[in-house]
C-alpha cells in the first residue's frame, strides 16, 4: 500500500530529512559562525529595491537602515542563501518527477481564492517575521538549536497562533 | 579545525548558495514544497512539519553541543539570534496566523514557487510585500520593536540549569513528541478501502513502511 | 519503529543523555561581560587609540583595518575618514566581524565609541579599540595639528607628513588660523556625542 504521486518518488522520509536539515544547520554554523534564515532575504530586497526607487523613504525607515549600511542589500548572505533554496528545491523537485504547475488546495476553495489567501497569509507572516526579527528558518531552527530564549519563544507563539486560526481555515484544504 | 570559519565576501556568498541549494534540496525531499502537506500538521493529519523541524532542532542542537565540547566548534562564537520577549510573542503570533492561512513559511515558499506551485509564488510575493510595507511604515513600530531586549538569552539562563541538562531535556520531549506524533497520525489514518487505492496526484500522508 | 527510526533514537537518547555529564560547551565564556578583564584593560590604556596611530595605520594600510563610525548618516556624507564604514550602534549586535580584522570605532566626541568598545568586546571580538576623542580628536591632531614649536623635529616631520598625507593642514605654535581649505572641517568641530 503505497499511495504516491504519479509518476513520482515518494517523499523522504521526515526524520531522516529532518537530520539532514539539521546537518546543514550545523553546517552554517561551522562555517559561518551563523544559521540559516529566509525572511531577512525578503527584508535586504525589500530595503534595496527601496532604496533604488526612492532612497528618501528608504533612509527614512530604520527597519531597512540595516540593509542598506556595508556591504549593501544586494551582498546580503541570506539573499544568495535562499537563491540557493530556491535551486535546491527546484533540483530536487525536477529529479523526483515533482515540478508541476499547479494552485494547491483543497476540494471546495477556488484556485482565486487560494491565491488571494496565500498573498494574505504571506503578508501577514511578514509584518510577524518583522517584528519577531526572524521567520521558522532563521529564528525557531537557528536559534531552537542554539537555545535561545526568543526562538523557543516565537515557536511556541506561531505552533500556537496556528493551532488558533487553522480551524477557521479549514475551507481552504478539505 | 577551529571553527566557525568565518567565511567572508565571495567565500562566505558561494557557501550561502551552497547551503541554500542543500537547505531547499532537503525542504522538496521532505514534501515541506506542498502547501497541502504543511497544513497537514494544524489538521493533525500530517504531521511533517513538526517532524522534520524538530529533527533538524534536535540534531544541530546536539551536533553544536558537542561539537562545542569536543573543542571543533568555538560554541560562544557562533550568532545566537537575541531575545525581545514582546516583539517575538506577538510577532510569533501574527506569524504563526499568516502560516496558517497560506500554508507556507518563507523558506517553504520559495521552494514551492520554484517548484511551479502558483500558491507558492503568490505566499512569497505576499511575504516580500508584507516586510516591504512593514519596513517603510516602521517608524511607528520602533518602540515596540526595541522593547523588552533580553539580549543573548539562552534557556540554560533561563532555567538555571546547565546547558547539557537542558539539551538532554529537549532531546527527551522531542523523542517524546515524535512518539505521540506517531500515535496522532496512526489514529488518523482510516483503514485504506481497496477501490479507493487509485493514483493520487499529491499524497495526504506517508505510510511509514 | 523502523530500524533507520531505532538507529535515529537511539543516537538521539546516547548523545542527549550523556550530554549533562559533559560539562560546559563552550570553549571560551560565552557573550557576558568579564568585567574584570575589560576594566585591566581600559586602566592600561589597551583599550583606545590616538589620531596619530590610527592615520599611521591606514598610511601603512594595516590588514585587516575596519574602522566603524558609529555617526549618523548625514553626518557621515558631510565628512569622514578615508576607508571608514558608517555603522550604527544597532548593528553592532548583528554584525559579524572576523576574528582577525582590527576594528577602530569613532563617533563625534568618543562616548558612543567608547560604549561600542566594551560591546564588541563582550561579543568575543578581540581586536577592538576606539578614538577616545573621536572624530574630533582626528581632526585636531591629525587635519589641522598644532605642532608646539619646542617638540622635537622628527615628531613634527612625522606629525606634519602624515597630516599631509590626508589633505590636512598643519601650523606650528599656539594660535589657530583659519585657512581657507579647512573651513569645512573646522565646521564639524563642535558636533557631540
Amino acid at each position: 500500500m503505497n499511495d504516491r504521486p504519479t509518476r513520482s518518488r515518494a517523499y523522504a522520509d521526515p526524520y531522516l530529512a529532518g537530520v539532514g536539515l539539521g546537518l546543514v544547520l550545523l553546517a552554517a554554523y561551522v562555517v559561518m559562525g551563523r544559521g540559516l534564515g529566509a525572511s531577512g532575504a525578503f527584508a535586504a530586497t525589500a530595503a534595496g529595491a527601496t532604496n533604488a526607487v526612492a532612497p528618501a523613504r528608504a533612509a527614512a525607515s530604520p527597519f531597512f537602515a540595516r540593509y542598506l549600511a556595508a556591504p549593501g542589500p544586494w551582498r546580503d548572505w541570506l539573499l544568495f542563501e535562499l537563491a540557493g533554496v530556491a535551486i535546491g528545491g527546484f533540483l530536487s523537485a525536477l529529479l523526483a518527477g515533482r515540478l508541476r504547475r499547479e494552485v494547491e488546495r483543497g476540494p471546495r476553495i477556488s484556485r482565486r481564492s487560494r491565491l488571494v489567501l496565500a498573498f494574505a497569509g504571506g503578508s501577514i507572516m511578514g509584518l510577524g517575521a518583522v517584528l519577531a526579527r526572524g521567520c521558522t528558518s532563521g529564528l525557531a531552527l537557528t536559534g531552537g538549536a542554539l537555545l535561545a530564549a526568543g526562538s523557543w519563544l516565537f515557536i511556541g507563539a506561531a505552533f500556537g497562533a496556528a493551532y488558533l486560526v487553522a480551524p477557521l481555515m479549514k475551507r481552504a484544504w478539505r | 579545525m577551529s571553527a566557525p570559519l568565518f567565511l567572508s565576501d565571495h567565500a562566505a556568498l558561494i557557501a550561502a548558495v551552497v547551503i541554500g541549494i542543500a537547505f531547499g534540496w532537503t525542504l522538496e525531499r521532505a514534501g515541506l514544497g506542498s502547501a497541502k502537506k504543511l497544513a497537514g500538521q494544524f489538521y493533525l493529519t500530517d504531521l511533517t512539519v513538526f517532524k522534520v523541524m524538530f529533527s533538524a532542532i534536535l540534531t544541530a542542537m546536539l551536533g553544536a553541543f558537542w561539537l562545542g565540547r569536543l573543542g571543533v566548534l568555538d560554541l560562544s562564537r557562533v550568532y545566537v539570534p537575541g531575545t525581545w520577549l514582546a516583539p517575538q510573542l506577538l510577532g510569533g503570533a501574527i506569524f504563526g496566523a499568516g502560516f496558517a492561512i497560506a500554508g507556507l513559511c518563507p523558506g517553504t515558499s520559495c521552494v514551492a514557487a520554484a517548484t511551479g506551485r502558483g500558491d507558492g509564488l503568490a505566499a512569497f510575493t505576499g511575504m516580500f510585500t508584507g516586510i516591504l510595507v512593514t519596513g517603510l511604515a516602521f517608524a511607528p513600530l520602533q518602540r515596540f520593536y526595541d522593547s523588552t531586549s533580553r539580549g543573548t538569552l539562552t534557556l540554560p539562563e533561563v532555567l538555571h540549569l546547565p546547558y547539557g541538562t537542558v539539551v538532554a531535556l529537549l532531546t527527551g520531549i522531542a523523542l517524546a513528541g515524535f512518539a505521540g506524533a506517531e500515535w496522532i497520525e496512526r489514529r488518523q489514518r482510516a483503514p485504506e478501502p481497496e477501490h479507493a487505492r487509485v493514483a493520487t496526484l499529491v499524497p495526504e500522508q506517508e505510510p511509514q513502511a | 519503529m523502523t530500524p533507520l527510526h531505532r538507529t535515529l533514537a537511539g543516537a538521539a537518547v546516547v548523545l542527549g543523555a550523556f550530554a549533562p555529564f559533559a560539562g560546559s560547551p563552550y570553549r571560551t565564556p560565552p557573550a557576558g561581560i568579564d568585567i574584570r578583564s575589560l576594566a585591566t584593560e581600559v586602566a592600561n590604556e589597551e583599550d583606545h587609540v590616538t589620531a596619530i596611530e590610527l592615520a599611521t595605520w591606514i598610511q601603512e594600510r594595516k590588514a585587516g583595518l575596519r574602522i566603524l563610525d558609529l555617526r549618523t548618516a548625514e553626518e557621515f556624507d558631510e565628512y569622514h575618514l578615508p576607508h571608514s564604514e558608517n555603522l550604527p550602534l544597532e548593528a553592532l549586535a548583528t554584525t559579524r566581524f572576523a576574528p582577525d580584522e582590527t576594528l577602530v570605532l569613532l563617533s563625534g566626541g568618543g562616548a558612543h565609541a567608547a560604549q561600542a568598545w566594551v560591546f564588541l568586546r563582550a561579543l568575543g571580538n578581540r581586536h577592538v579599540f576606539f578614538l577616545r576623542g573621536g572624530l574630533q580628536e582626528w581632526l585636531d591632531d591629525v587635519m589641522s595639528p598644532t605642532l608646539a614649536a619646542d617638540a622635537p623635529p622628527e615628531t613634527k616631520a612625522r606629525v606634519s607628513a602624515l597630516s599631509r598625507y590626508f589633505g590636512g593642514v598643519p601650523h606650528t605654535g599656539t594660535a589657530l588660523p583659519e585657512p581657507a581649505a579647512a573651513n569645512s572641517v573646522t565646521a564639524l568641530r563642535r558636533r557631540g556625542c
